[in-house]
C-alpha cells in the first residue's frame, strides 16, 4: 500500500466528519480518546500507529498536493473527498497496526542484529560495529544468540532457512520484500537509507516506510501462526497482548473493582475527561460492556437511532438533537453501537 | 611487566602510537595529565591501557552523548566487556541495575549532567575512581568553540571521589585554553603532552569566488577530475541534501549526512561509506565522529567553518593512512557574513539574560514559550549561578569579543597570501619543521598527486530478496 493510498483509505472512512488532520494522528498512533474511538466507529484497525514517526510536514505535502489535484475539494471543516477520490480503487492491505502498534520495529530491530552478527561470524569475522547500540537490545539479542548456540553452522542455516521460507510465505508482493532486505546489513554489505531505496522505485520515501511496514505485518502474521521455533521468541513482547491501551486497562481493572468514573479519576490523578476516553475504548473493546452505568436505556436508543437516521457520527449534530444527553454518552452510545451490530 | 607487553597482551597491539607511550607511562607514574593529541591518534588508548593496571575504575567524561557511544561501540568491539554508559537516555531499570554493579565496572562514561546530580555523585562516591578522564576537555574553556557549562562542575566532584588522577584529552586547544584546563580541574603540575598540530600529508587549498553558485560550478569539475573518498562539508542540512542530488544526477556514488535523519539511515551511510559503497559524503558538522576510515582524500569545505579549531577537526579526517590526502576551503564574496551572523545568533543577548535573571522561578516556561532559546539558556544560568545579571551580561559580552576574534581569525585564513600550514600551526602556537613539498596553494601545490585513477567501480547486482539473503547469509 502507497502512502497516499494509506491516507485515503483513512479519509474515505472518515469522509465529511473529521479534519484533514486526523488521519495524521491515526497513522502516528496518537492515544486520544476521540483517535481511539475514531478507530472502533469507523473500523480503522488496521491504519492505527503504522507509521509512529510520521513528520507533520510530510504529512502536510501529501495533503497540500491532494488539494491540488483536486483529490480533496477545498472544505475548511472537514475532509471532503471528491468524486474520483471516492472512486479510487484501493488494493487490500495486509496491514494491521492495532495488533502491533509499532512494535514490529523491536521484531526487526532484533532480527537486523541477529542477521549482522550471523551474516559476520559464519564468515569467521568476529568483529563488527553494530547497527543498534540500544543496550538492552543488544543484551537481547546476545542471550537469544547464545541460547539458539548460533556458532554451529548448522543453526545459522536453519535460521537462514525459516526466514527464507516465512517471508515466502508473506502475502505482499516480492519486490517490497527486497525492500525489507534492503534495510539488513551484513559482512561487507551495507544497508540502504528509507531515500535510497525509494529513488530506486522512483517512489516517495513515505511509500517505501510503509510498504516494508506492512511487509511486516505481512510477515508476523505468517511467523504467529507457522512452526518457526528459531523465529518464536523474536515475537515476545511484539504481539500486542490486549487490545486495550495500557492506560485503559489500568482504568478498566479499578473499575471492576468497584470503583466509580469519578474515584478512578482521583484514585489515578487523572482528568476525569481523560478516564472517559477508557471506558468509550472499553465499550469498543468489550461486546459485554455494561453501558447502563453511564446511560440511562431509552436516552441510548435515542442516540443510537438519530445517529443510524442522519447517518453521522459527529457529536455535535447529534447533542443539537438530544439537548439531554452529554458529549460522553454521545461518544459511549456510538462506541457501544458499533460492536453490537 | 613492560608496556609494550602489557599493550600486545591486552589489545594484540605490537607499537604505540605516537605520544601514548608517554601519556600512559605518566599516568602509571600516577600524575595528572593534559594530552593534545589528533582525533584518529588512538586517544582513547591512553586510558584503556591504564585501566588494566589501575586498582579502581575509569571514569570517563564525555561531553556528547553520540561520541559517548561510538566510544562504549570501540572499546566492546576492542574485547572490553566491563564498560558501562550513564546518560540520560539509559531507562530506570537500567539504571538501578548500573548502580548495583557499579565498582564492577572497569570504564565508567558519563555525561557532565549526570556527573553534578546529587544521587549520582553519591554512587560514584561509594566505589574507587583511579582515574577521571575529562574527554574533549576543550569544552572546559569558556572561549572555546564548543563551551559546555556543565564541564566547568567537574572540578567540583573531584575531591568527592577522592581526588583521583586526572587525564584531560583534546584534540584541539591553544596555550590559552590549556592553561584553562589547567586551572579550571586544579591540575597539580601535569605532565602536558603535544602532538605536532601539522599533518604534513595534508595539502591545503583555498578557492575563492565572486558567486555562491560558482562554487557549484567548481564543485562539478573538480569531482569529475578527482577521486574520493571524500567529505564535503556543506553547512547546512539543506545544502548537503543539495549538493547530493547534483552529485547523484552526475552518476557518482554520493548520500548525504546530517542530524535530521533518521538514526538508522546514518548508520548506513557510515557503513556504506566504511565500505566504498560511497565515493562522496555530503554533510553537515555531524558527519566525522564515529567514522573509522583511514583513506579519506579529500575534505571539502563548501562554507566557512565558525572557528579554525573546528576547520583543523574536520580537516583532519582526511588522510589518516598517511597517503596524500587535499583540504580545499571555498569561499564565495560575503560568506564570512553569513558565518558572522551565525555565530552571533548564537550567543544570549542581553534581553534573554535580564529575562532569565528576573524569572528565576519560571525559567522552564520561558524556554517552552520560546522566550529564551535552549542553548542560551543553558549558558546563561551557568553564569547566572556564579554572578549577577550585570557581571553576566559583561562577561557574555567578554566572549563575544572572543568569538569576534575567532571568526577575524577565519577571514584572516581566507584572504591569506602566505603559507596556510604555518598560519593553522600558528593558531595553535606551534611552528611548522620540514615543511612538505606538497603545502599549499599560497606555497605550490601540485595536484596530480590527487588526481582521478579512473577506476571503475562494481556495484553488486542483488535483484531479489531471495539473492539479497543469500549475500548477507551465505550458508548452503
Amino acid at each position: 500500500m502507497l502512502f497516499e493510498e494509506l491516507v485515503i483509505s483513512i479519509m474515505k472512512a472518515v469522509n465529511l466528519e473529521r479534519t484533514v488532520s486526523s488521519p495524521f494522528h491515526l497513522i502516528k498512533g496518537k492515544k486520544s480518546g476521540q483517535t481511539i474511538q475514531d478507530i472502533g466507529y469507523y473500523r480503522l484497525h488496521p491504519y492505527f500507529a503504522v507509521m509512529p514517526k510520521l513528520d507533520k510536514n510530510a504529512y502536510d505535502e501529501v495533503i497540500q498536493s491532494l488539494f491540488a489535484r483536486n483529490l480533496l475539494r477545498p472544505n475548511e471543516q472537514v475532509i471532503d473527498l471528491s468524486e474520483a477520490a471516492l472512486g479510487m480503487k484501493i488494493p487490500p492491505s495486509k496491514l494491521n497496526g492495532w495488533k502491533y502498534r509499532g512494535n514490529e520495529i523491536l521484531f526487526l530491530n532484533r532480527l537486523s542484529l541477529i542477521v549482522q552478527t550471523l551474516s559476520h561470524t559464519s564468515q569467521s569475522v568476529y568483529s563488527f560495529d553494530p547497527v543498534h547500540n540500544a543496550v538492552d537490545l543488544q543484551a537481547w539479542v546476545k542471550e537469544y544468540l547464545v541460547r539458539i548456540d548460533f556458532r554451529d553452522p548448522g543453526i545459522a542455516g536453519r535460521f537462514k532457512k525459516e526466514l527464507h521460507d516465512s517471508l515466502g510465505a508473506a502475502n505482499v508482493a516480492e519486490e517490497n520484500k527486497m525492500m525489507l532486505m534492503q534495510r539488513l546489513t551484513g559482512l561487507r554489505l551495507s544497508g540502504l537509507t528509507w531515500e535510497q531505496i525509494a529513488a530506486g522505485k522512483g517512489l516517495h520515501t513515505l511509500d517505501v516506510q510503509l510498504e516494508v511496514i506492512e511487509t511486516l505485518h505481512a510477515w508476523l502474521e505468517v511467523l504467529e501462526s507457522g512452526d518457526f521455533p528459531l523465529f518464536s521468541p523474536l515475537l515476545n513482547g511484539v504481539v500486542q497482548r490486549s487490545s486495550l491501551t495500557e492506560s485503559a486497562e489500568r482504568t478498566d481493572k479499578l473499575f471492576k473493582q468497584g470503583l466509580s468514573l469519578d474515584e478512578i479519576a482521583a484514585v489515578r490523578q487523572l482528568k476525569t475527561s481523560t478516564i472517559e476516553d477508557h471506558f468509550v475504548e472499553l465499550a469498543m473493546n468489550d461486546p459485554a460492556f455494561d453501558y447502563t452505568v453511564f446511560i440511562p436505556q431509552d436516552l441510548f436508543r435515542s442516540i443510537t437511532k438519530i445517529s443510524a437516521q442522519r447517518n453521522t457520527k459527529r457529536l455535535r449534530d447529534i447533542k443539537e438533537m438530544l439537548p439531554q444527553a452529554s458529549y460522553f454518552q454521545i461518544r459511549l452510545a456510538l462506541a457501544v453501537k458499533e460492536d453490537i451490530s | 611487566m613492560k608496556l609494550e607487553e602489557l599493550l600486545f597482551n591486552t589489545y594484540g597491539f605490537t607499537s604505540f602510537r605516537p605520544g601514548q607511550r608517554e601519556v600512559i607511562s605518566q599516568i602509571l607514574e600516577g600524575g595528572d595529565v593534559i594530552a593534545l593529541l589528533p582525533t584518529g591518534m588512538g586517544k582513547s588508548m591512553c586510558y584503556q591501557l591504564p585501566a588494566h593496571r589501575l586498582p579502581g575504575s575509569v571514569l570517563i567524561v564525555s561531553p556528547l552523548l553520540s561520541l559517548m557511544q561510538d566510544q562504549v561501540a570501540q572499546l566492546k568491539k576492542m574485547g572490553e566487556k566491563s564498560v558501562v554508559a550513564i546518560n540520560s537516555f539509559v531507562k530506570q531499570a537500567e539504571r538501578e541495575k548500573i548502580w548495583d554493579n557499579l565498582a564492577s565496572y572497569r570504564f565508567i562514561f558519563i555525561s557532565p549532567e549526570m556527573l553534578v546530580q546529587p544521587f549520582v555523585k553519591n554512587q560514584l562516591q561509594r566505589i574507587r575512581i583511579s582515574l577521571l578522564v575529562a574527554d574533549e576537555a576543550h569544552c572546559i574553556s569558556q572561549w572555546g568553540f564548543d563551551f559546555r557549562p556543565d564541564y566547568l562542575r567537574i572540578a567540583e566532584i573531584l575531591p568527592v571521589l577522592g581526588n583521583p588522577q586526572v587525564l584531560a584529552l583534546t584534540a584541539t586547544a591553544t596555550k590559552k585554553v590549556t592553561d584553562e584546563i589547567m586551572a579550571y580541574l586544579k591540575l597539580k603540575d601535569p605532565y602536558v603532552y603535544t602532538h605536532p598540530m601539522d599533518r604534513k600529508n595534508i595539502a591545503y587549498d583555498i578557492k575563492r569566488f565572486e558567486k555562491p553558485n560558482d562554487k557549484i560550478e567548481w564543485l562539478k569539475s573538480f569531482v569529475q577530475e578527482f577521486e574520493g573518498p571524500g567529505i564535503i562539508y556543506a553547512g547546512t542540512r539543506k545544502k548537503s541534501q543539495e549538493i547530493t542530488e547534483l552529485l547523484l544526477e552526475m552518476g557518482l556514488r554520493a548520500a548525504y549526512y546530517h542530524g535530521g535523519m533518521e538514526h538508522q539511515d546514518r548508520i548506513f551511510v557510515q557503513q556504506q561509506f566504511q565500505n566504498g559503497e560511497l565515493e562522496w559524503v555530503c554533510s553537515t558538522n555531524a558527519f566525522g565522529m564515529g567514522v573509522h576510515i583511514a583513506d579519506i582524500r579529500h575534505v571539502i569545505h563548501f562554507q566557512l567553518p565558525t572557528s579554525i579549531e573546528g576547520y583543523v577537526q574536520e580537516v583532519g579526517r582526511a588522510g589518516r593512512d598517511g597517503e596524500p590526502a587535499l583540504a580545499t576551503l571555498l569561499y564565495a564574496s560575503g560568506d564570512e557574513m553569513l558565518m558572522e551572523s551565525l555565530v552571533m545568533d548564537e550567543l544570549p543577548n542581553r534581553h534573554e539574560i535580564e529575562v532569565v535573571a528576573g524569572n528565576s522561578q519560571e525559567s522552564k516556561r520561558l524556554v517552552e514559550e520560546g522566550i529564551v532559546r535552549e542553548t542560551a539558556y543553558r549558558v546563561i544560568s551557568y553564569w547566572l549561578s556564579q554572578m549577577t545579571a550585570e557581571e553576566t551580561v559583561a562577561r557574555i559580552d567578554m566572549i563575544r569579543q572572543e568569538k569576534i576574534r575567532q571568526i577575524d581569525k577565519m577571514k584572516k585564513l581566507v584572504n591569506l597570501a602566505g603559507c596556510i600550514r604555518e598560519y593553522l600551526v600558528g593558531c595553535f602556537d606551534q611552528e611548522v619543521r620540514d615543511k612538505p613539498v606538497n603545502c599549499c596553494v599560497n606555497d605550490g601545490l601540485n595536484y596530480e598527486v590527487f588526481e582521478k585513477k579512473k577506476q571503475k567501480y562494481q556495484k553488486s547486482e542483488l535483484d531479489n530478496w531471495q539473492n539479497r539473503l543469500n549475500a548477507l547469509l551465505p550458508l548452503g
